[in-house]
């Protein structure tokens, strides 16, 4: 039977790569302590970091470079502690996937929020009677 | 498909008397802790199968209730019940678990040429998850009922006193349930491909499937969240769907339809995959478009993330939102139109038998153009402005839900009805009960639609007097329908207790589930197939075996 | 029982204080059960993502639509123990991805020490958690003993949501990003248990010698859901803590 197919996309020759892993259970890679280390200190510094930034203002772009600085750790802990680098190109599209459809939620449904507040400016510019925007939903938690 | 492997024999030279997977174990442990996707997919057949008759007695309940403008039956109260039990057992128990749960975990295996599921255990879970689902389902029922509609749109959901937390935990379980049975078929098709079954080889019920589990996978959790923010919010008022917290009631909309615009794909892709089975088989023809098809699956799986916003077109969602989805719905049409053009040109100059499957499916073919195209009518975003919430969008989907994929589930029932029991039903009942059936649902909705485009609300109890005559036809369609499918259940019943042997390829299929003995072994296959041929190559069928009826 | 007169394949154990593997029989080879489980597993976390993704959805909503009601929130959580866990969390993906590791190269003792660190690791996050909690419904924010007493129709207040202080006064809706905070961990925080549970299960597998080079895929899908739980948090942490 098996119609699987062999993974392609690992790295040989890392730290301590031991093979028969390889042999008995189609499973590769086995990564250094080091390396988790190092990935370790990565995300540590990365938190005070986002600590640090958090102090200053940068406007609108304050929620861009939170989220982006959270992302790289993400990726951090994906690839190597989740070892999501060395697995088969299935795995890798599979949890790619959930980002992508995921982002299409988050897309369509703030733009509806986001362009929502433009109808009501067109409707308020164009009745003149009202200068203030309020929000619909808003208006009932009076 | 055939491979170099004389499968078809049914009595293998291996010591022993063959045993097939219904009598190899005897006793009420030996289904109830099977791990066997056969027995599972004829436990999901039983329990769907159940919930469709209950759903369709609820559906009669309404047509009865309407046959007076004022209302036979019900209270007001009771009616908005009725049709919510209506709407939910239908879509979450029966229409979207059917034909993956029992069509899909019999046959899917069967056709990959694998002993069994990926993960069997969890296939076990998947089919408790939906008991589990189905008994709190009814339990809310005993518990004060619900009348949210099926869609459990906030605030109403939020405030009305019934028990809205109990079906809201039934449908976090059947999306589960729906969630590891998809989950189950894609690790199955990537992982236990019988040797030279390539991916352009599999056959479309395969392919369709597992563009069904994509869209089981990444939708349903987006449901599962939405159920259990609004138990949240009946239970502690968190107040993100409720306007009285500052909540708004639109972000229910867009998660709810997040995963049920997908959902109506999740429905609807098993049926097309059935289509293009019975389409084959019964012309004895190659299917026309082999690769269109298989690739129109994937694509109605990724356009359907995005056109949810097309429900809620009169929601108080954005004007621009709107424009959006309206343009982005119209995609949707080009892979669905390419399927129902090449089922068409498949049947074209095929050598057609006209087995109660192939009727099925003709009734299929008619009744989904017209539930397809209604639905590019109301993609219209100014046309759906007018028709939002009428009858029309009642007939549209239910030509959708129960003309469209119900006929395909019974043409697949009917298809593989041998393969799983060995036995055959009356085929003269089964032609008169399809004909029944297709002229008893067109009599149902098309009423509909004419009282839809005039303007007639949906979900009302009472309705104005110059309504009266339609809804009265519409009821009569109902009995009609209702009576259809009452003689198909006895059909098929009975042939269960009558036994009279099918063939051990009844209607002389060349994928790998009829290459198998009549009803399969436990293990599906004696030998491991192996592929040699492509998919749909009558060529090779060996007619003689097709007269050998199942010992 | 299988009809093709192919016998179930099993791992042989490393050592005397290990046990073989017998793979599943509708399986044909090792690697063929560990891809499937593998990839069963990787669709299982997208949908653990895309469920959490509708909270985040709902967060990034209302943040849009109430900014002043995020940011007084935010100010009122201890950013000071929202790194601390992080560290915490971040700390035990390490030494579940060393748990991991030393299941993979047959090392016992190993295993169940860093396994062990990382249950110690959830209980110190749950602890943390726990005072955090304890403080919001000291301040009448999030108060727990009022949670599910229903919303109080005649004077329009939320029983959970006093804020005694005043702190959220002159912003509109206090109690939404509260909702959105307890809602978001303890979901969260059900995961944590959920995963310190599997280690726990592990680490009695491991016991028994169960896992080891040949056959260690149950130490690595519960690795994974763990670094899951971490991955979770990392987001989590700047939006709720330091609200941007």
């Amino acid at each position: 039977m098996a119609a699987h197919t062999h993974n392609d996309g690992h790295a040989h020759g890392h730290a301590d790569h031991h093979g028969h892993g390889e042999l008995q259970m189609g499973h590769h890679h086995v990564s250094s302590t080091a390396m988790f280390t190092n990935v370790l200190m990565v995300l540590l510094v990365l938190t005070i970091v986002t600590v640090a930034v958090s102090r200053f203002d940068f406007g609108g772009a304050n929620m861009l470079i939170a989220m982006g600085i959270a992302s790289v750790k993400a990726s951090f802990v994906i690839l190597f502690f989740m070892h999501l680098k060395w697995d088969t190109a299935i795995n890798k599209i599979t949890f790619l996937c959930s980002f992508v459809f995921l982002s299409l939620l988050f897309i369509f449904t703030l733009a509806d929020q986001a362009t929502r507040r433009l109808d009501h400016d067109i409707h308020v510019v164009k009745t003149k009677v009202d200068k203030q925007w309020v929000h619909p939903s808003t208006l009932s938690g009076k | 498909m055939t491979t170099n492997v004389p499968v078809i024999d049914a009595h293998p030279t291996v010591p022993g008397l063959p045993k097939n997977y219904l009598n190899c174990s005897r006793g009420f442990m030996s289904w109830a802790g099977t791990l066997d996707h056969k027995r599972i997919g004829i436990m999901y057949l039983i329990g769907t199968l159940l919930t469709f008759l209950a759903g369709g007695v609820f559906a009669l309940l309404v047509r009865l209730h309407l046959w007076e403008p004022h209302g036979m039956l019900f209270t007001n109260e009771k009616y908005n019940q009725i049709f919510t039990l209506h709407g939910a057992f239908m879509v979450f128990l029966f229409v979207i678990p059917a034909i993956p749960g029992a069509l899909g975990n019999m046959v899917l295996p069967l056709m990959l040429g694998a002993k069994d599921v990926a993960l069997p255990r969890l296939n076990l879970l998947s089919f408790y998850l939906w008991l589990s689902g189905a008994v709190l389902a009814t339990l809310a029922i005993v518990l004060g009922g619900f009348d949210t509609g099926w869609t459990f749109y906030a605030p109403y959901s939020l405030y009305t006193n019934q028990a809205v937390v109990t079906i809201g935990l039934a449908i976090f379980l059947l999306g589960f349930s729906s969630i590891f049975t998809g989950l189950n078929f894609i690790v199955t098709t990537h992982k236990l491909r019988a040797a030279g079954l390539t991916w352009f080889r599999m056959p479309l019920f395969v392919w369709a499937i597992y563009a069904t589990a994509i869209l089981q996978v990444l939708a349903t959790p987006v449901l599962g969240i939405t159920v259990l923010l609004v138990a949240f919010e009946r239970l502690y008022h968190i107040g993100i769907f409720d306007p009285r917290l500052g909540g708004d009631p639109v972000l229910f909309e867009h998660f709810f339809w997040f995963y049920s615009h997908p959902a109506v794909y999740i429905m609807v892709l098993p049926a097309f995959g059935i289509i293009s089975e019975t389409v084959s088989v019964h012309s004895r023809k190659p299917l026309f478009g082999y690769k269109l098809i298989a690739f129109s699956s994937l694509a109605i799986a990724i356009i359907s993330f995005l056109v949810w916003g097309h429900h809620m077109f009169t929601s108080g969602q954005s004007t621009y939102a709107m424009f959006a989805f309206s343009f982005l719905t119209f995609f949707v049409a080009i892979p669905t139109a390419i399927k129902e053009f090449s089922w068409v040109a498949t049947i074209w100059k095929g050598s057609i038998a006209l087995n109660s499957p192939m009727l099925y499916t003709l009734a299929f073919l008619i009744i989904f153009a017209i539930g397809g195209l209604t639905g590019v009518i109301l993609g219209a975003l100014n046309v759906d402005l007018h028709l939002h919430d009428t009858y029309f969008v009642v007939a549209h989907f239910h030509y959708v839900m129960m003309g469209s994929i119900a006929l395909a589930f019974f043409a697949g029932l009917h298809h593989w009805w041998p393969k799983m029991f060995g036995v055959i039903y009356d085929e003269t009942l089964a032609k008169i009960a399809c004909g029944i059936i297709f002229v008893g649902f067109n009599i149902t909705f098309v009423p509909q639609f004419i009282m839809g485009s005039q303007g007639m609300p949906r979900r009302y109890a009472t309705y104005v007097d110059e309504f009266h005559g339609y809804h009265q036809v519409s009821t009569i369609g109902a009995m009609i329908l209702g009576s259809g499918v009452a003689l198909m259940v006895y059909y098929l019943v009975a042939s269960l207790l009558q036994r009279k042997p099918a063939m051990e390829n009844q209607w002389g299929g060349v994928t790998l589930d009829w290459q198998t003995p009549t009803p399969p072994p436990l293990e599906n296959f004696y030998a491991p197939p192996k592929v040699t041929h492509e998919v749909y190559d009558y060529s090779t069928l060996d007619l003689k075996t097709l007269q050998r009826p199942v010992s | 029982m299988s009809h093709d007169g192919h016998h179930s394949v099993v791992i042989p154990a490393p050592g005397p204080e290990f046990v073989p593997h017998t793979v599943a029989h509708h399986f044909d080879t090792p690697v063929q059960e560990f891809q499937s489980l593998k990839l069963g597993f990787w669709l299982f976390l997208a949908t653990e993502i895309l469920l959490f993704g509708g909270l985040f959805a709902a967060y990034f909503y209302y943040h849009d639509l109430y900014p002043e009601t995020f940011r007084e929130g935010g100010r009122l959580l201890s950013w000071k123990l929202g790194a601390l866990n992080t560290s915490v969390l971040l700390a035990s993906s390490w030494t579940m991805a060393m748990g991991v590791r030393s299941a993979q190269t047959s090392q016992k003792k190993k295993t169940l020490i860093f396994c062990g660190l990382t249950v110690l690791g959830a209980a110190a996050f749950m602890v943390v958690k726990f005072f955090e909690y304890k403080s919001k419904h000291d301040h009448g924010l999030v108060i727990f003993t009022e949670l599910f007493s229903g919303y109080d129709e005649a004077a329009k207040q939320l029983p959970w949501f006093k804020d005694y202080d005043g702190a959220m006064a002159n912003v509109p809706h206090g109690h939404m990003f509260f909702a959105i905070y307890l809602t978001m961990t303890a979901i969260h925080g059900i995961h944590v248990l959920i995963g310190a549970g599997l280690i726990l299960w592990i680490m009695k597998g491991t016991a028994k010698g169960r896992f080891h080079a040949g056959y260690y895929l149950p130490v690595d899908l519960v690795g994974l859901y763990w670094h899951l739980v971490d991955l979770i948090w990392i987001f989590l942490f700047p939006l709720l803590y330091l609200v941007p």
